[in-house]
């Protein structure tokens, strides 16, 4: 039986700074110590047993983790203990991160997006994860901290594999930094599940254009998937396809049927393999078009 | 003379918000699992992992020896009597004791001072278990050499019936058309938002207390008194609030009841035990996945000549009323139609799965999603409107069908009018854009089933020197509205207010016996105990009025708290001027008892001959649809129903109910699905077990519901049931709007956004291989 037990023992501290985090970790492995986010997915790992730590390390005391704040360069800073709340009611992201605000706006309700952070949705490495496609269609770049000092690396290159990230033991996700998108684009995030709200997600796709000056041709195109292999990733070779084209059917079957080559969605008792194929094939090209849609109507307005 | 009675109603047919909505808005109803008593200890069981075992041992030492845990129990501490529903169907024990038959299955029970104390101890319980080869599908179940679930029950047969009426051979020979079809459906649960919860208490006079949800107390009474080897009269069950029933559970004792009870024995103390959602979605109790065969012959005019039924249940580890499930298929398998021959057998088999039982509409719904979805089919091969052969077919009031059910009164026609007008129907049929449809289906279903055992309803209403009236039957509100629909009734009968009656929880200790509330008789059976219940109250305060007034008791009339001389409307004395005169210086207690029996007439369970119910009740809806070729994913963008409840009691509490039948359809058809995997339930939470929410449903405005009024001689003011029926049609609606939309035809449930993306494509192609 699986069933959801009540928590495992553990001991529980609440650090009040990076630093402090940054200690606590330092020296220990992933299986002794867990941080605790938002805890929508960490509890119910722990209820069923699934990671039993012996010390949680709680962040929601720390201040200095959760903000979102404009960068002299233009460039949008959001700490990883933002909530998914405090993410949709923050002015720079629905002026200028359009398809982050509409990604955040589909996960869960208001009760569940009150508590689920930023980080969480990032560090918990599940392929279903609504956020990662749509930071990566945007250029997301993430900082990790230690004791040893910071690193950037791009939001692309964090899962290796199934569940895991690059992260060291010694690591915690501390700051997501999303460049300035351009003034001709646009983008959007497409996920389809059983329900019409609320549900998990079977299949999602972002799509991010950025048009040439002329507005008829794909300057640069970003797509990225959830659940469409075994981690959140990009679609390279179709991200190609259409770039210094028109948007034509033609074009976006392509794309579409580049993109089905380079996913491999698992069959799982939520739904097969194959069915995940034609959904991908299907919202990649809806999401194309509809991000052309939104880039087209954007152009000309200021950044 | 109908209308003219309706007219006349002081409460009743008025929409008249439910009693306990207050309470429960405010979150001040007490559940179950609201009650606290001092040194009261918490339960929890152990599940079996393993869908079929034998338990070799198991060793409670380590649990028992943990801090703060009082008593460990296992299936020995029972005194190893089977219980259930039918003396030959009686197969559930409290616990295990030498094996194990399903995944979930309860095999210890543990009592410590909390929760997570008890849960602890369940981590130190150590059974050994003998691994027994499992099954999981009837067809492998019933071939010779698989693992057999039950000793007395070979082939693993925990049930058949068979029935014939007419003559089926000839009328198939005669046809001029004859299609045969196999429709599959899956399990799906009740998922009622409250768990099953319950605290007991076995005194030191022996007397065993049950405070419990329970939607058929006084079944959970002679139940527990089975299980227990007591006498019921050493048992009580009290009913608590009832946060949703649908059969899943809360009709019958669970080995939670049994185990509060025993913790209790053990400990002195109260145990209290709550299912976690978790628990509810993977145990017993959930609609039968079936297997059904249906050939059916008609006229070149699409008369239906016969029809044969060959149905195959999976009933997973135990029987609970599955025996009845299967009968039941059967015994509706034509309604609302009139069908002259028709042959149906069926079979329940075990298997380890969860087991299946009753879930709003019970098998009548399964049989009307196969037997709509292939009347379409008929009508469409036959060139034939899927109205007019509905229509063609229709029973009709004052009709005895085959196996003996006597029609009264069966508004059907006018359902199919009603709900051809209110969806637009023949402007939209055919007239839809590409990729939507709209498509029609039909049920049917009884108020109230006439059983072999107990069966009648009663009713006792002792009037307080207030003018207040105390009303107790032995039927529960489970959140239907009996609480005031039965304080409705009360109130027409006595002239005074729905609020001036105190409708009393069940409590096997003071309210009357009572089948429980199922199969939609409440209303029907219970309605007619209360009303002649409240006109006995009359017939005696009368006589005492007419007394004091000097007028003949023929004469009065009982309104507006008063007692008045129709003659003279001038004369008369108020309610509780009476009763207060009578009982002080008459010294009489002024109570009036009801029954309704409906068990005149004898049902042959073998033949499957007999009018099973005091009445039936057509319904008719339009399912609006529209699909998105790329993914499959339906939107359904209108409902419209129409249902002959008779004249609706409560018109808002029928609008509710025949409202949540048709949601809950909708999730039948297209969400929910208990996905299992050689035997274990993979999603057992409301994240993953997928029932309908708001924005899954079409708008309010879309979504509408008309009840054709007639007046059931056998009901109490003409009233039939509402909480069922109109759930019934709603599944074939569904499919035939499906097809309507796309040309994909599903046979299997649940319809899902896959089936439906692979059906077009078979479609695509098949247009492409005939050709431009």
């Amino acid at each position: 039986m699986t069933y959801l037990k009540r928590l495992p023992k553990f001991e529980y501290v609440s650090p009040r700074s990076l630093d402090e985090v940054c200690g606590l970790i330092a020296g220990t492995s992933d299986d002794e110590v867990m941080l605790l986010a938002g805890g929508t997915d960490a509890i119910l790992q722990m209820r069923r047993r699934e990671r039993v730590p012996r010390r949680v390390i709680g962040l929601k005391g720390v201040a200095e983790l959760e903000f979102v704040r404009e960068r002299a360069d233009g460039s949008l800073a959001i700490g990883a203990m933002t909530a998914l709340h405090t993410l949709l009611s923050a002015p720079a992201v629905s002026q200028r991160y359009d398809l982050l605000r509409e990604t955040t706006a589909q996960i869960g309700g208001p009760e569940l997006r009150n508590v689920a952070t930023i980080g969480g949705n990032i560090a918990g490495a599940l392929p279903c994860a609504d956020l990662p496609p749509a930071l990566m269609t945007l250029g997301a770049r993430i900082r990790l901290s230690s004791q040893r000092g910071d690193r950037w690396l791009p939001l692309d290159e964090f899962f290796p594999e199934f569940g895991r990230t690059v992260a060291e033991d010694d690591e915690l996700v501390a700051e997501i930094s999303l460049p300035r998108p351009a003034s001709n684009s646009g983008g959007t995030y497409l996920k389809f599940h059983d329900r019409h709200s609320m549900d998990m997600t079977v299949v999602g796709v972002s799509a991010f254009v950025v048009l040439d000056d002329d507005g008829r041709t794909f300057r640069d195109l970003k797509l990225a998937y959830a659940n469409g292999a075994p981690t959140v990733f990009r679609a390279r070779r179709a991200e190609t396809v259409l770039r210094g084209h028109a948007l034509t059917d033609e074009g976006l079957e392509a794309v579409a049927e580049t993109a089905c080559a380079e996913s491999s969605p698992r069959t799982s008792w939520r739904a097969n393999g194959e069915y995940r194929l034609e959904l991908i094939r299907a919202l990649t090209k809806r999401a194309i078009r509809l991000a052309w849609g939104k880039a087209s109507s954007r152009k000309g307005t200021k950044p | 003379m109908n209308e003219q009675i309706r007219r006349e109603f002081q409460v009743l047919g008025k929409p008249t918000p439910k009693k306990d909505a207050p309470l429960k808005a405010a979150g001040r109803a007490e559940f179950a699992d609201d009650i606290n008593m001092p040194g009261m200890l918490h339960g929890k069981l152990l599940r079996s992992p393993h869908p079929h075992a034998r338990i070799v041992s198991i060793d409670t030492s380590r649990a028992a020896a943990l801090p703060g845990v009082r008593a460990v129990i296992t299936g020995k501490d029972f005194p190893g009597v089977r219980y259930g529903n039918l003396p030959r169907t009686r197969d559930y024990l409290p616990l295990a004791i030498d094996t194990v038959r399903y995944i979930g299955e309860e095999v210890a029970a543990v009592a410590a001072i909390d929760e997570d104390t008890a849960e602890e101890a369940l981590d130190l319980l150590q059974v050994e278990y003998e691994l027994l080869p499992a099954v999981f599908e009837p067809e492998e179940a019933m071939k010779p050499g698989a693992p057999q679930l039950h000793a007395p029950a070979p082939g693993n047969i925990s049930a058949h019936t068979e029935s014939q009426f007419g003559d089926v051979a000839a009328a198939f020979a005669e046809a001029d058309y004859v299609r045969e079809d196999v429709f599959e459906t899956h399990a799906v649960k009740q998922g009622m938002l409250e768990p099953h919860a319950c605290v007991g208490v076995w005194d030191s006079f022996g007397k065993a207390t049950l405070w419990s949800c329970k939607m058929s107390p006084y079944t959970v009474w002679r139940q527990l008194a089975m299980g227990l080897d007591i006498k019921p009269s050493d048992i009580r069950v009290v009913q608590t609030y009832v946060g949703g029933g649908f059969s899943g559970g809360k009709q019958e004792a669970m080995p939670m009841d049994f185990c509060a009870l025993m913790l209790s024995k053990k400990t002195g103390r109260p145990v209290k035990f709550v299912h976690t959602m978790e628990e509810v979605l993977t145990i017993g109790h959930m609609r039968h996945p079936m297997k059904i065969w249906l050939r059916t012959g008609t006229t070149k005019d699409g008369r239906i000549l016969a029809q044969h039924c060959k149905l195959l249940a999976n009933g997973g580890a135990y029987s609970s009323i599955g025996g009845f499930s299967i009968f039941l298929a059967g015994a509706m398998l034509n309604l609302p139609y009139r069908v002259p021959n028709m042959k149906f057998e069926s079979d329940r088999v075990y298997t380890n799965n969860g087991f299946c039982g009753a879930l709003r509409g019970h098998t009548v719904v399964q049989m009307c999603f196969a037997r709509d979805s292939q009347l379409e089919r008929i009508a469409e091969d036959l060139g034939i409107d899927p109205l007019e052969i509905r229509r063609r077919n229709a029973l009709h009031d004052g009709d005895v069908t085959p196996n003996g059910f006597r029609i009264n009164t069966f508004a059907f026609d006018e359902c199919i009018t009603r709900v051809a007008e209110m969806s637009g129907w023949y402007s939209k049929r055919g007239k839809l854009p590409k990729y939507r449809g709209i498509g029609f289906g039909c049920g049917a279903h009884l108020s109230g089933a006439r059983l072999m055992g107990h069966s009648a309803s009663a009713a006792e209403i002792r009037m307080l020197e207030d003018g207040t009236v105390h009303l107790t039957t032995g039927s529960t509100d489970v959140g239907q509205g009996v609480e005031t629909v039965m304080s409705m009734i009360a109130a027409e009968v006595l002239g005074v207010e729905v609020d001036d009656v105190n409708y009393l929880k069940v409590d096997s200790a003071a309210t009357p016996l009572d089948p429980g509330t199922f199969g939609s008789r409440v209303t029907l059976f219970t309605g007619n105990a209360v009303k002649q219940a409240a006109e006995e109250v009359c017939r005696q305060l009368a006589e005492i009025a007419g007394e004091r007034m000097g007028v003949d008791q023929q004469d009065l009339v009982f309104r507006k708290r008063e007692i008045i001389n129709r003659k003279d409307e001038r004369q008369r004395v108020s309610l509780k001027e009476i009763v207060r005169w009578a009982m002080f210086q008459q010294g009489r207690v002024i109570t009036g008892r009801g029954t309704y029996g409906a068990s005149e007439e004898k049902i042959d369970f073998q033949t499957g001959q007999g009018n099973l119910s005091p009445a039936y009740n057509p319904t008719a809806c339009a399912v609006e649809v529209e699909v998105d070729p790329e993914t499959g994913f339906v939107d359904v963008v209108g409902l419209w129903g129409a249902d002959d409840s008779g004249t609706p009691l409560n018109p808002m509490a029928v609008r509710g109910q025949v409202i949540g039948a048709a949601v809950m359809s909708i999730g039948h058809a297209l969400y929910e699905n208990l996905i299992r995997v050689d035997g274990k339930v993979m999603n057992p939470s409301f994240r993953d077990y997928k029932m309908p929410q708001a924005t899954d449903l079409p708008k309010l405005a879309d979504f509408q519901h008309a009840n054709v009024i007639t007046w059931e001689p056998e009901g109490p003011f003409g009233a039939k049931e509402a909480g069922q029926g109109a759930g019934t049609g709603v599944i074939a609606a569904l499919a035939n709007a499906i097809y309507d939309a796309t040309g994909v035809r599903l046979t299997r449930l649940p319809m899902t956004p896959e089936s439906i993306l692979f059906g077009l494509k078979g479609v695509q192609q098949q247009k492409g291989n005939r050709g431009p």
